[in-house]
């Protein structure tokens, strides 16, 4: 990998390792005592490494501005789906778990965590933690969190109640600073749903106000509280002094916005702020070239491929369908189109995540194969099309104009592209009818929780939501992983079915997303695979 | 017809149109693809979440009654919720409107202050080195498009030479006026002018180019009238025959224009405001129509309909003031 921040494989795959390793250990098995329990092993490497020339700001003010792609579309932590929001919010609020950079699962509210029975996981909530309020947390808050996420007769239908897939409420344990939250089955990945999902709120300041207020006020648990918020324009907090931990280094923080990526480009060089969301590659080599700013590159959780409809001709011919993974180079498309940002993958499981098969590789391209492989499947002379939204991921468009191009050279089938809006594109994926959906489309799916099942279940089961595929096979080792609390054998059962996904190629599989940032030198920080942008974890350079 | 019926007239000719805006708008979020829960909902929310959602929302309820809620809220100043944020669209759009305002009177400021005398120079210096420059200039401001010049004019002047800010709002008119009369603090007024600078010279350049051509042409035509030979054969002094007759006259279209380009300047600035992360309207409007948020969207297409009717009502007003016969 040819970056200067370090995102090699090498590095990148040593700390995937150890995140799954120990996000799978605390976050499936469940921590017998809270952090004692998730020890954190000092072999990952750091993906980034910072150098810098200009001295940290000596005077003891630290203000940092964040410019992202989009402002947040509200401060209700619990009433969005939304990345953008979600690096905004929670700089004030926080969940009972969290994750360190690399991925691993660690305390936040919560100190202990463990199961009870088939379940029931029981959390034992930190004391000493205020809200902005004022007020002191309690398990009641933390109950009430969780029940207003799942439940819709607690306030909203919040969206994030698929976060916390099979959780049906929690209730504080009598007696005791715990809370009992209770799933409708095992639940083997409850405690990495925690790790990056449910935000906690204080019951009685939502119980006092209207929906609309909750959208534009805050008051969470976190190392920030809100300053002021001008929807749609900015953000501003200031550090929260009373902070459960050592307060942070940033003094005052500022959330904006630049829908342009030239724009938030010329707002990073003319240093009117002090990191980028989404540097497009056409800009890396002028970020790098500037003297006080430098790119910041991560592999995300988001992978990018192709659907194909296994229900309709040519795809429903696994033939056809592997045929079109030989056509594609993968590689060249990586080098040439997105300058190496994105790795090459041929499972829906990313490396690093629990369940990921690592002696499944990327199909290699093999035109001559591609074109057998399509007689054989009897649809020689196909025409395909293939549904792509842009600017909805890094270069989707001109990635889905590359895998036309490439299917195209094949002699015996030709494709073309169909731009299209998202929201028509998303309405047609979800609208729980297999029938309404294109027949071969591009699409990306992030998944922050590191596991397998969290990208094959709504994206290849017979019943998943936005499923293109339908295998008994693949449908019953999934089955049994939810249901198997042994980790190995659930490791297990999910690296065979992503063998499986890979031999029946339902997709074509294409890259994993890496995130692209700009920085500054002046802020010392190292860039998140879960696109999270931590202000607590900002220093300035000495 | 008096003064005061014909405004009357208009007035009430421009009610029939916002309510026809309301309606048409109302009924384009039934024909439009895109449904607002796919945005709402995350993507693979079960079917129980979505309905759970669309209830929440009051789209499960039929189309005339959401109709009659929502002329009933309207007349109230209730123009609903935003489906992505919960908070209350008219807040919203009010809060982005000033900004708009300021960046769409900015740049037709800009465009009349250069425009008139360039076009006037262009007309009695016809065939000279004046005239080739003006329709050179013009030319130019027609052909460039927006976003290239606001993408240059940032690149050169804003990042080479660190004269403007390359983007943002910085600080309000008003809060700027403010600071200026009650502390007497000009620092205010030189943000609020350093970062409307380039966005307004951007988004007026092709407004510019495109009055400069109208005042010219309609200079010329003026001039060539029997009133201009007449008015100089009585031994009037050029400057009064062209400054005070022709130039008058040539200005009736003008206005006319300038009317209705501010009109579309407040609704379709979203080009600039996106180069230069303004928070305006334009960016508003495309992020609602991104995200089917349609309270939002129909709010703005009334609040951009209503401005284009009042516009349009203060360009008659005007026009009735430059030309009185067209009362009658």
């Amino acid at each position: 990998m040819a970056h200067d921040e370090g995102t090699s494989r090498r590095k990148f795959l040593t700390a995937a390792g150890t995140a799954a390793a120990t996000a799978s250990i605390a976050g499936c098995t469940g921590g017998e005592g809270g952090q004692d329990t998730t020890t954190e092993t000092d072999t990952a490497t750091e993906e980034t490494t910072e150098t810098t020339e200009d001295g940290g700001d000596q005077s003891g003010d630290f203000s940092v501005t964040i410019t992202q792609g989009q402002m947040p579309t509200t401060l209700d932590p619990q009433n969005h789906r939304s990345t953008p929001t979600d690096n905004v919010v929670l700089h004030a609020y926080e969940g009972l778990l969290s994750r360190t950079r690399k991925g691993k699962v660690q305390a936040q509210l919560a100190t202990e965590w463990n199961r009870q029975e088939p379940g029931v996981v029981r959390f034992q909530i930190r004391e000493g933690v205020t809200f902005h309020s004022g007020n002191e947390l309690t398990p009641e808050d933390v109950a009430f969190s969780i029940n207003r996420i799942v439940k819709k007769d607690v306030g909203i239908a919040s969206p994030q109640s698929d976060q916390l897939a099979g959780v049906t409420g929690a209730k504080v344990v009598d007696g005791e600073r715990a809370v009992d939250v209770m799933s409708d089955g095992l639940n083997p990945i409850v405690f990495s749903l925690f790790a990056t999902y449910g935000d906690v709120m204080e019951k009685a300041w939502v119980q006092d106000r209207e929906k609309s207020q909750i959208a534009k006020q805050m008051n969470g648990t976190g190392p920030f509280e809100l300053d002021t918020y001008e929807e749609n324009v900015k953000v501003e907090f200031s550090r929260n002094d009373d902070y459960w931990q050592d307060p942070a280094a940033v003094t005052s923080l500022t959330f904006r916005a630049a829908k342009e990526s030239s724009t938030r480009v010329n707002q990073l060089l003319s240093g009117e702020t002090d990191i980028i969301v989404n540097v497009p590659p056409q800009a890396i080599s002028r970020v790098k070239g500037a003297n006080d700013a430098r790119v910041a590159a991560v592999p995300s959780t988001r992978v990018i491929y192709n659907a194909m409809r296994y229900d309709v001709e040519p795809f429903s011919s696994p033939k056809f369908r592997q045929a079109m993974n030989y056509a594609v180079n993968l590689e060249g498309i990586i080098e040439n189109v997105l300058q190496t940002f994105g790795d090459a993958t041929g499972q829906p499981t990313l490396e690093g995540f629990f369940g990921y098969n690592p002696d499944v590789g990327p199909y290699a391209y093999n035109k001559q194969k591609a074109e057998t492989l399509v007689e054989e499947s009897g649809h020689a002379g196909a025409e395909i099309t293939l549904h792509t939204p842009v600017g909805r991921y890094l270069k989707d468009l001109e990635i889905a104009q590359a895998v036309a191009n490439q299917i195209n050279q094949l002699s015996n089938v030709s494709c073309s592209v169909k731009q299209r809006d998202f929201g028509t594109l998303a309405g047609e994926l979800t609208d729980g009818n297999l029938e309404t959906s294109p027949k071969f489309y591009l699409i990306g799916w992030g998944n922050a929780t590191f596991d397998a099942s969290q990208t094959i279940i709504p994206l290849l089961t017979s019943d998943g939501a936005l499923t293109s595929y339908s295998n008994d096979e693949l449908d019953n080792l999934i089955e049994q992983a939810q249901s198997e609390s042994n980790q190995d054998e659930r490791k297990q059962l999910l690296q065979e079915a992503n063998k499986l996904i890979h031999d029946q190629a339902p997709w074509i599989f294409l890259n994993r997303q890496y995130s692209v940032y700009g920085a500054t030198n002046d802020v010392k920080w190292q860039a998140r695979r879960d696109e999270r942008i931590d202000a607590y974890a900002m220093e300035p350079q000495q | 017809m008096s003064m005061g019926r014909f405004l009357i007239k208009r007035g009430l000719q421009g009610v029939f149109v916002i309510w026809g805006v309301v309606t048409v708008v109302f009924g384009l979020r039934y024909v439009t693809p895109g449904n607002p829960i796919t945005f709402v909902a995350p993507l693979d929310a079960s079917q129980e979440l979505r309905q759970q959602i669309a209830a929440e929302l009051g789209l499960n309820r039929p189309f005339y009654v959401q109709y009659f809620d929502y002329l009933l809220s309207l007349l109230q100043g209730d123009m609903g919720y935003s489906y992505i944020s919960g908070t209350e669209a008219s807040s919203l759009i009010f809060s982005r409107l000033p900004a708009t305002l300021e960046l769409a009177v900015a740049a037709s400021i800009v465009a009349v202050v250069i425009s008139i005398p360039l076009g006037v120079v262009s007309a009695t210096r016809r065939h000279e080195p004046a005239d080739y420059a003006a329709t050179s200039f013009s030319l130019v401001g027609i052909s460039t498009p927006n976003f290239w010049l606001g993408i240059m004019l940032v690149l050169v002047l804003s990042v080479q030479f660190g004269l403007f800010p390359t983007s943002r709002r910085g600080i309000g008119l008003y809060p700027a006026l403010t600071m200026l009369v009650t502390q007497f603090q000009v620092s205010g007024l030189v943000t609020w002018i350093s970062h409307i600078t380039l966005p307004a010279v951007t988004l007026g350049t092709y407004f510019t180019a495109l009055i400069t051509r109208l005042t010219r042409s309609g200079m010329l035509d003026e001039l060539g009238k029997p009133y201009v030979r007449a008015s100089r054969a009585k031994g009037l002094p050029e400057t009064l025959v062209r400054y005070k007759h022709a130039l008058r006259n040539t200005l009736i279209p003008v206005v006319t224009v300038l009317g209705l380009q501010l009109g579309t300047l407040i609704g379709g600035a979203v080009i600039t405001e996106a180069v230069f992360a303004w928070p305006g309207l334009g960016t508003l409007v495309i992020n609602a129509i991104n995200a089917r948020d349609w309270p939002l969207i129909q709010g703005s297409l009334i609040v951009i309909g209503t401005g284009f009717v009042l516009i349009n009502l203060l360009v008659d007003t005007l026009y009735a003031y430059i030309n009185p016969q067209v009362v009658h």
